[in-house]
């Protein structure tokens, strides 16, 4: 199964307006059918149990079901334009492809429910829609946000202002909704096969980003059973130093942001400093949650770290931003907030995959990572340390071509090396 | 044979090991002799005129359970730190933080070992005083406060091992030395913030205790203390206090378990007049002195024996350098006890002269025994290797000789 992203981010403004009540329709209609798919789950659950396979008119009554959920919140939720079709046939700019029922080892159609159970908490943070399981305590944490819900209300005040969904939210979105569809085709045995949480393969070709400020991500996925047991109290010490630079990193900042308004360019020493800051805190976060394997350094030193954050030179900012920082800010630092929940899921997951097979999932580190550049680069835009927006969705990330100095007249700089594969296994 | 030659000091080392030693002796003499107490003929007493058979028997019991499975902890604590000094070594690629910060995970994994080994200890230890009455700590909080509160020791642990290895990085060999008054320093700033991070504490509200602590402090010439309680009574029965800080931080102690169970308002009085005795004699200081004392010994053998791994500037070094730590801490102990045992025997005796009531002291001694379940007067063994108080016994017959030497 997989996510078939075939739109365009073209938006019309008036049905972006009233997108929730142009919804409310398909959600009715999805609440009854709900109602008519959780019989049919649990007959499915039966006749799978006995055939080993699910019979195929009651896979195809939930592949459409599934299918058509992933529409309606693809819509309402401006992952994409059209209206879609009130029977999950295929075809929406937001599709899934779903493959037909396939033969499914009993012991896993036995106790789905609790395999699901550490997706279903994935799946809680990213699309909320785990509360239809009673997972609602859980994305009732930070005010029911979620990665799903906040994209969609940000990407309605971009749509509105710009006719166009923006690229970053978009491809976010896309990938909560391929998440939660996974989840729910596992769950309802439509597929054997256990969600990806891995970003960098859930929506199809990504975007090619040189942003100033990048991660790469050269971790193997080796884990070692005993750091990963201690890994909380083998961190402590890193986030009280943490804490202590974090003092310091503020007074910084207030210094800079008052160089910056001033000449147009933060300082080098502390463009130098902040960027050290926003580094070593992706090092320890990185380490913390598991998303990283060796204990990281204290100086956040570039290069140091197998998960780490590259910045770019300083560059001038525009003074507008820089005086309205913080208010411009805000919607990135709610998402990263909603992006540090879904990190502290991973690492809880992640602590009991290393402990039991020395390993941290590929896909489960590769979300960890994109939920750490996000947040690193909303650090490094609130710490003026670059004028770059943090980038929502998921992407490729290559360096930044070297700056060509104006004079003299350089020789003629060499074509940079073709990107590296990013985030191998 | 060759090598144990080339490991053994050469001449002008072995004189300045000796000065060394010449001046750790006359230092520990003169850290002894500040603490006065009168040389006392103390009679032996038979705890069966103060304490029944029953209970004779039952405390015995319960503590020599404590004090074997104590010492089977240690058993356990060294054999696993040999193993950690020969294989710990390895653990290096799970590092990506320098030299320094190796090493400073390599110490703190040590400590994460030595917690996996001594946590069944710590499970039995705490079910034998839960079956004896005198923890009602569940296991489950004990296990989760004991996993959380590695972190805080991880700190210490990471700042300990962070100062070794930089000095030993830019001074080899002599690392030690310059380490000695950086420890010093970090001790005394540990006792003069340590009021402050005792958790579950609040001031004393009775202002009778308050006046009569504060006369105290002027009959036993010590500086002004704050009188705190310590919210215990939910994890022990057990009753006690302890007096720490320094200076301006000066702190006693009171667990709420003194204060409302069953210990009377002058049996109060005299614990309080035993901690300020310790304040005025500045025991918590003396403390640091002589816990320094053993940090010469202990770093030199740590400086010694991780030559072969490199050197204390090398993380490879460092599982050894715990396991000597541990080794020397454990030899120590008893040693470090019979200097602390005389200065509870001088606070003791200083509260007897500012009180001046016997019966009082024999009246605490008795309620505390009980209530903690403490054996009066256990084995030589135990009383040497563990105890760093007087026994109860030896307490109760220095009231007497205070009587008797009463003009």
């Amino acid at each position: 199964m997989r996510l078939i992203l075939s739109d365009d981010l073209e938006r019309s403004r008036g049905t972006v307006f009233f997108r929730a009540i142009f919804a409310l329709p398909f959600l009715i209609w999805l609440v009854v059918w709900a109602i008519g798919a959780f019989f049919v789950a649990f007959v499915n659950w039966i006749a799978t149990l006995f055939e080993g396979k699910s019979p195929t008119p009651l896979h195809d009554f939930l592949a459409r079901f599934v299918r058509f959920a992933t529409h309606t919140y693809a819509y309402l939720s401006l992952a994409a334009e059209p209206l879609p079709a009130f029977d999950g046939k295929p075809g929406y700019p937001v599709d899934l492809e779903i493959a037909g029922p396939v033969r499914q080892n009993r012991w896993t159609v036995v106790f789905r429910i609790v395999l699901a159970l550490p997706a279903l908490l994935l799946v809680t943070v990213l699309t909320g829609s785990g509360s239809l399981v009673n997972a609602s305590r859980f994305t009732g944490q930070l005010g029911g946000y979620t990665i799903l819900g906040l994209a969609a209300f940000f990407g309605w005040f971009y749509a509105m202002a710009k006719a166009r969904m923006a690229r970053g939210l978009r491809d976010l979105i896309a990938f909560a909704l391929s998440y939660a569809a996974q989840f729910w085709a596992y769950l309802l045995l439509v597929s054997d096969r256990y969600p990806s949480s891995d970003p960098l393969t859930a929506i199809g070709p990504l975007p090619t980003r040189s942003d100033p400020v990048w991660m790469d991500v050269r971790d193997e996925l080796r884990r070692s059973r005993l750091t990963v047991f201690f890994r909380l109290a083998l961190a402590f010490p890193h986030l009280v130093w943490l804490a202590l630079w974090g003092v310091l990193a503020l007074l910084a900042a207030i210094v800079n942001w008052i160089s910056t308004l001033i000449a147009g360019i933060s300082p080098q020493w502390l463009h130098r400093f902040l960027a050290a800051y926003v580094r070593y805190q992706l090092h320890v976060t990185a380490f913390l949650y598991l998303v990283g394997n060796p204990f990281p350094g204290f100086v956040g030193a570039e290069g140091s770290y197998p998960i780490d954050l590259h910045v770019a030179p300083r560059e001038r900012q525009n003074r507008w931003t820089v005086l309205f920082r913080l208010v411009l800010a805000w919607p990135a630092l709610l998402l990263a907030s909603v992006f540090n929940q879904l990190l502290l899921v991973v690492a809880v997951l992640g602590w009991f995959a290393g402990l039991f097979t020395a390993r941290m999932p590929l896909g489960l580190r590769n979300l960890g990572a994109f939920a750490l550049r996000y947040v690193a680069q909303t650090s490094a835009y609130v710490f003026l340390v670059t004028g770059a927006y943090p980038y929502s969705g998921p992407c490729l990330e290559v360096p930044r071509p070297e700056p060509v100095p104006a004079a003299p007249v350089p020789p003629p700089v060499p074509a940079p090396p073709a990107p590296p594969a990013q985030w191998p296994a | 044979m060759a090598g144990l030659t080339r490991r053994l000091p050469r001449p002008p080392q072995a004189v300045a090991v000796f000065a060394v030693a010449v001046l750790w002796v006359w230092a520990a003499h003169a850290l002894w002799d500040s603490t006065a107490l009168p040389s006392l003929d103390l009679p032996h007493l038979d705890p069966h005129r103060f304490f029944s058979d029953s209970f004779l028997h039952r405390s015995a019991t319960f503590e020599r359970f404590l004090a074997i499975e104590n010492l089977l902890a240690s058993v356990t604590l060294v054999a696993v730190l040999v193993v950690y000094a020969r294989r710990g070594h390895r653990l290096v690629r799970e590092s990506a933080a320098g030299r320094v910060g190796t090493g400073v995970l390599l110490a703190m994994l040590g400590f994460a070992v030595v917690w996996l080994a001594e946590v069944p200890f710590g499970l039995v230890a705490l079910w034998w005083e839960r079956r004896y009455g005198v923890s009602h700590q569940g296991y489950l909080p004990y296990l989760v406060g004991s996993f959380l509160g590695l972190g805080s020791k991880f700190v210490f642990v990471c700042l300990g091992f962070a100062i070794v290895m930089g000095l030993a990085g830019v001074l080899r060999r002599w690392w030690w030395l310059a380490a000695m008054p950086a420890f010093v320093g970090l001790m005394l700033l540990s006792v003069f913030v340590s009021p402050y991070l005792i958790p579950e504490t609040s001031s004393v509200h009775s202002p009778t205790l308050q006046a009569e602590a504060k006369e105290l402090e002027r009959i036993e010439g010590s500086g002004s203390a704050r009188l705190r309680v310590q919210d215990v009574h939910r994890f022990t029965t057990a009753p006690n206090a302890e007096s720490t800080g320094l200076g301006p931080s000066n702190t006693i102690i009171l667990w709420d378990t003194l204060l409302h169970d069953g210990f009377n308002r002058s049996e109060v009085r005299f614990v309080v007049a035993h901690e300020i005795g310790h304040l005025a004699h500045e025991d918590p200081l003396k403390r640091i002195g002589w816990l320094a004392l053993f940090l010469i010994p202990a770093f030199g053998l740590m400086a010694f024996f991780t030559r072969s791994r490199g050197g204390l500037g090398r993380p490879e070094a460092v599982p050894v350098a715990l396991l000597v730590l541990v080794v020397v801490q454990l030899l120590a102990t008893p040693l470090l006890n019979v200097a602390f045992r005389r200065q509870e025997a001088a606070a003791d005796w200083a509260a007897l002269q500012a009180t001046r009531e016997p019966a009082t002291d024999k009246a605490v001694m008795h309620q505390l025994a009980v209530k903690s379940l403490s054996d009066p007067d256990p084995p030589s063994w135990i009383y040497a290797v563990y105890e760093n108080h007087p026994t109860i016994m030896q307490r109760i017959g220095m009231a007497d000789a205070w009587e008797a030497q009463r003009p």
